[in-house]
C-alpha cells in the first residue's frame, strides 16, 4: 500500500516538474549567457536539492525528473543569387561551387555553436536536443515554439535603447508579443553590458513607453 | 520558522498581480511550473501588487471635496484588499505556503522596477494583455515597459488563445 502512494506521489512531480523549455541561440554571448541562466534557474537538475527529495522516495525514477531543453538556432536565409555592388544592374548567378561552399560554411558555424550551447548542458546535466532552421529568426522561433508545444522560450536581450531597437530590430521583443507560450527575457548582468539609454533618465519620469 | 532557513540564498522571483484576470493566469501558471509540490522550491516568491493612490486617479487635485477623496480611498483600499486576498487564496490552493503578498502605491511600472531593485530579484513574472501594435501604444504595456527597463530577468505569461 505504501509504495503505491509514494508512486503516485513521484508520478504527480514528475507531471508537474517537467518542463519543456526551449532556448534560443546564435553567435552572440548573450544568448549563452541566456542559456546559462536558464539552466540555472529554470531546471530541476539530478544534483539539485528538489531531485535529492525524490530519490530517498524512488531512487529508480529521480532521473524523470529532470526536465528536457531544446535548443532552436536559426540560420538567415539563403539566396542563390548575389547583388552586385557596383554598376552594372543585373544580379549575376555565382558558381554552385561557390554557392556551396558558403552554405557549407553557415552550417559549420551552426553546427559550431549548438556543440558550444550542448558542452554547457553537459556541464550542468540537463538533457538537451537541437534544433537548426533556416529563416527570419523572429518568425521561424515563434513558429517552433507553436509545433513542439512547449511551455516557455527563453530568449537573450541585447540591451537595446529604443531607438536602436526600432532600426536594428529586436528578436526578443517580436517573440515576447508574438510568441503564443510564455518568454523569458534574459537581461546581461549590469557589470558586463552597457546599460541602455533609457536608465539615464529617472525612473519617476511618467511618460509613454 | 523553519521555513525562513529554508529560504534563504534562494533565489527570489516577484509575481506582479492587479485586477486583471492575466496577471492571476501568470500567478497560477507561475505556481503549477516552479512551486509544485512539497516545500523545496527552486525560488523564493513574492507576490507585488501595485496601487495607483487615489490622487492620482482623481487627476486634477481641484476636482472633488475632501469626502469625495475620502470615499474613493476607502473603495479602493477595500479593492486591493480583495486582489490580496484573492493572491493569497490561490496560493494556498496549490499548497503553496508562506507567501508573501506586497503592495506598493504608485504607477504599477515604477512599483515594479522598484521592487525589483528592492528585494535584488532575479525573475519578474508579468502577465500580458495580448495587445496589438496600436492598442499597446495607445494604452500603454506594463509588461513592455518591465521587459525592457527592469534589470533582472522578465518572464511574460500570456492567456492561451481560445481557438
Amino acid at each position: 500500500m505504501e509504495t503505491k502512494v509514494a508512486e503516485q506521489a513521484v508520478e504527480e512531480q514528475q507531471g508537474k516538474k517537467k518542463m519543456r523549455v526551449m532556448v534560443a541561440i546564435d553567435e552572440s554571448e548573450w544568448s549563452f549567457y541566456a542559456l546559462k541562466w536558464a539552466l540555472d534557474h529554470l531546471f530541476v537538475g539530478p544534483n539539485d536539492k528538489a531531485g535529492v527529495a525524490a530519490t530517498r522516495e524512488a531512487p529508480a525514477v529521480s532521473q524523470e525528473n529532470v526536465s528536457m531543453a531544446t535548443l532552436v538556432h536559426v540560420m538567415p536565409p539563403f539566396y542563390n543569387y548575389v547583388l552586385p555592388a557596383g554598376p552594372g544592374g543585373a544580379a549575376y548567378y555565382v558558381t554552385p561551387a561557390l554557392l556551396e561552399s558558403v552554405r557549407k560554411a553557415q552550417e559549420d558555424g551552426a553546427a559550431d555553436v549548438l556543440s558550444r550551447a550542448l558542452e554547457i548542458c553537459k556541464d550542468k546535466m540537463i538533457k538537451a536536443e537541437t534544433l537548426i532552421l533556416r529563416g527570419d529568426p523572429k518568425d521561424m522561433i515563434c513558429e517552433a515554439t507553436e509545433q513542439s508545444h512547449v511551455d516557455l522560450l527563453v530568449v537573450g536581450s541585447r540591451g537595446l535603447g529604443m531607438v536602436k531597437r526600432a532600426f536594428l530590430g529586436s528578436v526578443s521583443d517580436y517573440c515576447a508579443h508574438h510568441a503564443k507560450c510564455p518568454v523569458v527575457i534574459v537581461k546581461p548582468p549590469k557589470e558586463s553590458g552597457k546599460p541602455p539609454k533609457e536608465s539615464g533618465k529617472p525612473p519617476k519620469e511618467s511618460g509613454k513607453k | 520558522m523553519a521555513e525562513g532557513s529554508e529560504n534563504k540564498g534562494k533565489p527570489l522571483m516577484l509575481v506582479a498581480v492587479d485586477d486583471s484576470e492575466h496577471s492571476f493566469y501568470a500567478l497560477e501558471w507561475t505556481l503549477d511550473h516552479f512551486f509544485a509540490h512539497g516545500t523545496n522550491h527552486p525560488f523564493k516568491l513574492i507576490v507585488i501588487h501595485a496601487r495607483s493612490s487615489a490622487s492620482s486617479a482623481l487627476g486634477v487635485a481641484g476636482f472633488g471635496s475632501v469626502d469625495f477623496m475620502t470615499s474613493l480611498e476607502a473603495d479602493m483600499k477595500k479593492s486591493t484588499g480583495k486582489t490580496v486576498q484573492k493572491a493569497k487564496d490561490v496560493c494556498t490552493s496549490k499548497k503553496v505556503e508562506n507567501v508573501e503578498v506586497e503592495v506598493m502605491e504608485g504607477d504599477p511600472r515604477n512599483v515594479m522596477c522598484d521592487a525589483v531593485d528592492k528585494h535584488q530579484a532575479s525573475l519578474l513574472v508579468v502577465g500580458s494583455h495580448g495587445y496589438g501594435i496600436v492598442k499597446r501604444a495607445v494604452l500603454g504595456s506594463v509588461s513592455d515597459y518591465c521587459a525592457h527597463h527592469v534589470k533582472c530577468s522578465v518572464m511574460i505569461v500570456k492567456q492561451p488563445t481560445k481557438p
